[in-house]
């Protein structure tokens, strides 16, 4: 699955499913909620278990408290919504960072 | 982008602030104002108008402070600079000092607005750790 070719298409929902191979520090919230701010017309959600984030707030995200290993489903709906859950997973599955 | 200014009543915990929050919200323009001008403990309306100065870079600046008296010399300034005359736009955060002050500094750095910083910062006043 490519998802410069799904932002080609124009696709409004996208769903994806990240395994953390890090826990979900501080700095990736950090980044995921910076990315999400630059995708002000697209909802991205984070579900974690029972518990959900907007990825918009970085303390949401941080609070889902998903350690390595975490299943997590991302999920955005909006204009460029393929390439918000491309870039958020890129982040979630990215290797351990020092914090 | 919005400028984000750390008001504690230690030097040391505001310049410790705002090194975590440069560390999580990579980019933004974060300034401590903490402790009195000859660096005891307590607040300072001069280092804090220098902070405000020095986060400002025209869109704007959210004062994030602890509590008590530098919410009170926070609030002294304010009405002192007259935000609306001087053209400046200067709020004060009504938020957690550490946690507001990182979900702002990570709005800021996304590029949103003072209204939507501001809200970032109080909306950290409701997000629960556990």
């Amino acid at each position: 699955m490519s998802a410069n070719s799904e932002a080609r298409h124009a696709i409004d929902a996208v769903v994806r499913v990240v395994v953390l191979p890090k826990h979900l520090h501080a700095r990736p919230a950090g980044q995921l909620a910076q990315l999400a701010a630059r995708h002000p017309s697209t909802a991205i959600e984070l579900v974690a278990g029972q518990r959900r984030a907007n990825a918009r707030s970085v303390l949401a995200v941080m609070g889902l408290g998903a350690v390595t290993g975490t299943e997590v489903l991302v999920s955005a709906a909006g204009p460029g919504a393929a390439v918000a859950v491309y870039e958020i997973c890129r982040i979630l599955a990215a290797p351990e960072t020092e914090d | 982008m919005v400028g984000i200014v750390l008001i504690s009543h230690s030097s040391g915990l505001a310049a410790g602030a705002a090194e975590l929050v440069g560390q999580i919200a990579a980019g933004a323009r974060v300034v401590p104002a903490g402790g009195t001008d000859d660096g005891r403990l307590g607040t300072s309306t001069e280092l804090i108008a220098a902070a405000i100065a020095a986060a400002d870079t025209g869109d704007g600046v959210l004062l994030v402070p602890d509590m008590g008296s530098s919410v009170l010399s926070a609030l002294a300034l304010l009405a002192d600079l007259d935000p609306e005359s001087s053209g400046k736009r200067v709020r004060l955060a009504d938020a957690p000092f550490v946690e507001g002050a990182v979900a702002a500094a990570v709005a800021a750095s996304g590029g949103l607005d003072l209204t939507a910083v501001a809200s970032a910062a109080e909306e950290a006043r409701d997000v629960r750790k556990l």
